[in-house]
C-alpha cells in the first residue's frame, strides 16, 4: 500500500468502516459511511475503484471530490440526509443503477441528463421546483420518488418518464395531471396523494395502473372509466361534488377508499373482487342492499356517516373481517345484523382506555382466574385455579420470565407471558411465548394484537433470536390470529411426559 | 445525536397540541389502523403531520424508536411549511 493509500484506509478506519486486516484498497466493494457527520470525503476516495455500493447517508456532505470518477464500478449510492444543493457532476462517470438523494437540499439535478442507466431514484424531500432539462429521453429509470418537493408542473417531464413503473409525486404542488400523463406507458402505481389537483386529462384513465392514490387533493368532479387494470384507488379527503363510476371501470378492482369526500350515496363499482370499501366521514345514509355482490369483501368502513339501517345482505358476507361502523345512529336492527355478522375486529364496542402493561403482583389472582378461560378451549389442559395461580406466581417471580396484562379501569382484561430459553440451533437466547388470553367480552378490540406486539417489542430489546410458541390444533381462531400476525407454521409436533 | 427526553417532548402535532410521547402513548392504548389512530392524536383531517405521526406509528408497532429520526423528520415538517408559508415555491 502506498502513502495515499495507507492515509485513506487510516481515515477508513478512523470512521470504524472497514477491518483493520483489510491488506489492499481494491478489496472493499462495499463501504458504508453512513452516520459518520461527515462533512467532506477525502481527495483520494477514488482509491476505491472496486466499491460497488457505497451508503453515505445522514452526514453533512455538500460536495464529492473529483477522484470519485474514478469509481467506475459504483452501481448503488445511497447520500440521502446529506446537504447537497445540487447533484455532483462525478455521478456521471459511474454505472449507477440506483441513486437515493433524498432529504437533501436539492434544487438542480440537472446532471442525471448525463445518468443513463439509472434504474431507480429518491428524490423525495428536497426543493425541486421542476424537472424540465433534467431527464434524457434514453434514461432507464423504473422506479422514481419525488414526494415532498415544490413541483408545480409535470407535463414536459412524463414524455421522458416511458419507462417508469412506480412514480411517487405526493406532496408536491401540482394542480393539473396533463393530457401528457398518456405517455407513461410503462406506469403501475402513482401516488399522487396531497398535492392540489383540480383537474385530471382524460388520457390518465387510459393507462395501466394497477394502484393509484389521489387522496388529499381539490378534485370536485371525477368520472372514474377504464382503468382496466386498476386493482386499488384512493380518493380520500377530496371535496366531491360529483364522483361517480362507469361501467367501464376496473373489472378487477380490489380496494377502493372514498374517505372524507363529502359523499351522500355509496359507490358501486362493478368488480366482484372486492376487498376493501373505505367511506368514512360521508354523508351516507343507507348501505345499498347490493352490497351483497361482494362476495369477497374482508373490510367495510362506514364509520362517521349518517347510516341507520343496514341491509340483512351485509350478514352473508362471509369474508368480512373487519367492520368498522362506529359514530353511525344505528338502529337496533342494524346492530342484530352486525351481531349474526361477527367480524373478527369491529369497532362497534371498542373501549378506548385499555392498558397494556407488566404485571404486578396484585394482579396474579386475576391472571390465574383468566388462564382458566384458555384451558377450557384447550383439551390438553385441566382447569384448576390453584395450580394455575402458583403457576403465575412461579412466573412472576422468575427473573428470566415477562409477564404482561391488558388492564380496563384496574380490571385484568387480557395477559400474556414470555419465558427465555436457550436455543441450539439458534446458539442464542428465545422467548417462549404462552397463555395469551383475553376475556370474552374484550375481544374482537385489538388486544390481542397489542399483547403480542408489545412482548415481540421486549424480544428485540433482549436480543432474543426468534419468539415461538405452540397453539391447540382445534383453536382454529388462535391458529388464524397468529398466522396473521407473521407467525410461521413449523413441523414440529408437541409431546409430554408426565412425570 | 438527540436526546431522548427532549424529542419525547417536541410538539408533534399542532392542531392537537399532542408532543411526541402523547402520540406514542395514544397509538399505544389503540388497535385501529394508522388513519384512524392518527385523527386521535390531530383530532383533525388535515396532513401537516401525517408523514411524522405514520413512522411514529409504525414504530410504535414494531416497538423501536428511532428518536433521531423524528427529530429529523419534525424539523424537516417545520422547514416545509415555513417554506411554503413564505411562498418560496413561487417561480
Amino acid at each position: 500500500m502506498n502513502k495515499s493509500e495507507q492515509e485513506l484506509k487510516d481515515w477508513l478506519l478512523w470512521h470504524n468502516c472497514i477491518d483493520e486486516n483489510i491488506d489492499s484498497l481494491a478489496n472493499i466493494v462495499r463501504l458504508d459511511l453512513s452516520g459518520k457527520k461527515i462533512e467532506e470525503l477525502p481527495e483520494n476516495f477514488g482509491l476505491l475503484c472496486n466499491l460497488i455500493v457505497l451508503n453515505l447517508a445522514n452526514n453533512r456532505l455538500r460536495v464529492f471530490p473529483d477522484s470519485l470518477k474514478e469509481l467506475s464500478k459504483l452501481t448503488n449510492i445511497d447520500m440521502r440526509r446529506n446537504s447537497f444543493e445540487q447533484l455532483p457532476s462525478v455521478l456521471q462517470y459511474m454505472p449507477l443503477r440506483s441513486i437515493n438523494a433524498s432529504a437533501n437540499r436539492l434544487s438542480d439535478v440537472f446532471i442525471l441528463q448525463k445518468c443513463l442507466h439509472v434504474r431507480v431514484l429518491d428524490l423525495s424531500g428536497n426543493l425541486l421546483k421542476s424537472l424540465d432539462n433534467s431527464l434524457d429521453e434514453e434514461n432507464e429509470i423504473r422506479t422514481l420518488n419525488l414526494s415532498s418537493n415544490l413541483l408545480h408542473d409535470m407535463k414536459t417531464v412524463f414524455p421522458l418518464l416511458k419507462n417508469v413503473e412506480r412514480l411517487n409525486l405526493s406532496e408536491n404542488l401540482l394542480k393539473v395531471i396533463p393530457s401528457t400523463v398518456g405517455e407513461l406507458l410503462s406506469l403501475e402505481e402513482i401516488n399522487l396523494s396531497y398535492n392540489e389537483i383540480e383537474m385530471i386529462d382524460s388520457a390518465f384513465f387510459d393507462l395501466d395502473l394497477v394502484e393509484v392514490d389521489l387522496s388529499s387533493n381539490q378534485l370536485r368532479n371525477l368520472h372514474l372509466s377504464s382503468l382496466i387494470e386498476l386493482e386499488k384507488i384512493v380518493l380520500d379527503e377530496n371535496p366531491f361534488e360529483k364522483l361517480d363510476v362507469d361501467f367501464s371501470f376496473a373489472p378487477y378492482l380490489r380496494a377502493l377508499s372514498c374517505d372524507g369526500c363529502g359523499l351522500k350515496e355509496f359507490l358501486l363499482p362493478q368488480s366482484e373482487e372486492i376487498e376493501l370499501l373505505c367511506y368514512s366521514e360521508n354523508e351516507i345514509t343507507a348501505l345499498p342492499k347490493e352490497i351483497e355482490r361482494y362476495t369477497k369483501l374482508k373490510e367495510l368502513d362506514i364509520d362517521e356517516n349518517r347510516i341507520v339501517d343496514l341491509p340483512d345482505s351485509l350478514a352473508n358476507l362471509t369474508y368480512l373481517e373487519i367492520l368498522y361502523v362506529n359514530g353511525n345512529p344505528l338502529s337496533m336492527e342494524a346492530k342484530k345484523v352486525i351481531t349474526i355478522l361477527d367480524p373478527e375486529i369491529c369497532d362497534l364496542n371498542m373501549k378506548t382506555g385499555i392498558t397494556i402493561e407488566k404485571a404486578a403482583k396484585n394482579d396474579l389472582p386475576e391472571m390465574a382466574q383468566l388462564l382458566s378461560v384458555l384451558f377450557a378451549i384447550e383439551s390438553d389442559f385441566t382447569i384448576d385455579y390453584s395450580k394455575q395461580l402458583s403457576g403465575i406466581t412461579r412466573l412472576f417471580l422468575h427473573e428470566s420470565s415477562d409477564l404482561l396484562v391488558a388492564k380496563y379501569e384496574e380490571k385484568v382484561v387480557g395477559m400474556v407471558t414470555m419465558q427465555r430459553l436457550i436455543s441450539s440451533a439458534e446458539g442464542d437466547y428465545v422467548g417462549q411465548i404462552e397463555d395469551l388470553v383475553v376475556c370474552e367480552e374484550y375481544r374482537k378490540m385489538g388486544v390481542g394484537s397489542r399483547l403480542i406486539n408489545k412482548m415481540r417489542s421486549m424480544a428485540i430489546d433482549y436480543g432474543y433470536k426468534r419468539i415461538q410458541l405452540a397453539a391447540d390444533v382445534d383453536n382454529a381462531n388462535a391458529l388464524a390470529f397468529y398466522s396473521r400476525r407473521g407467525f410461521k407454521k413449523t413441523h414440529l409436533n408437541i409431546y409430554h411426559y408426565v412425570v | 445525536m438527540y436526546d431522548k427526553e427532549k424529542v419525547l417532548e417536541m410538539e408533534v402535532c399542532a392542531c392537537g397540541a399532542k408532543n411526541v410521547a402523547q402520540a406514542i402513548e395514544i397509538f399505544g392504548d389503540t388497535a385501529l389502523p394508522f388513519k384512524k389512530a392518527k385523527k386521535l392524536v390531530t383530532e383533525c383531517n388535515k396532513s401537516c403531520c401525517r408523514g411524522v405521526l405514520m413512522k411514529l406509528f409504525d414504530m410504535n408497532q414494531y416497538g423501536r424508536f428511532d428518536y433521531d429520526e423524528i427529530a429529523y423528520l419534525i424539523e424537516q415538517r417545520a422547514e416545509r411549511i415555513k417554506r411554503l408559508g413564505m411562498g418560496d415555491e413561487d417561480e
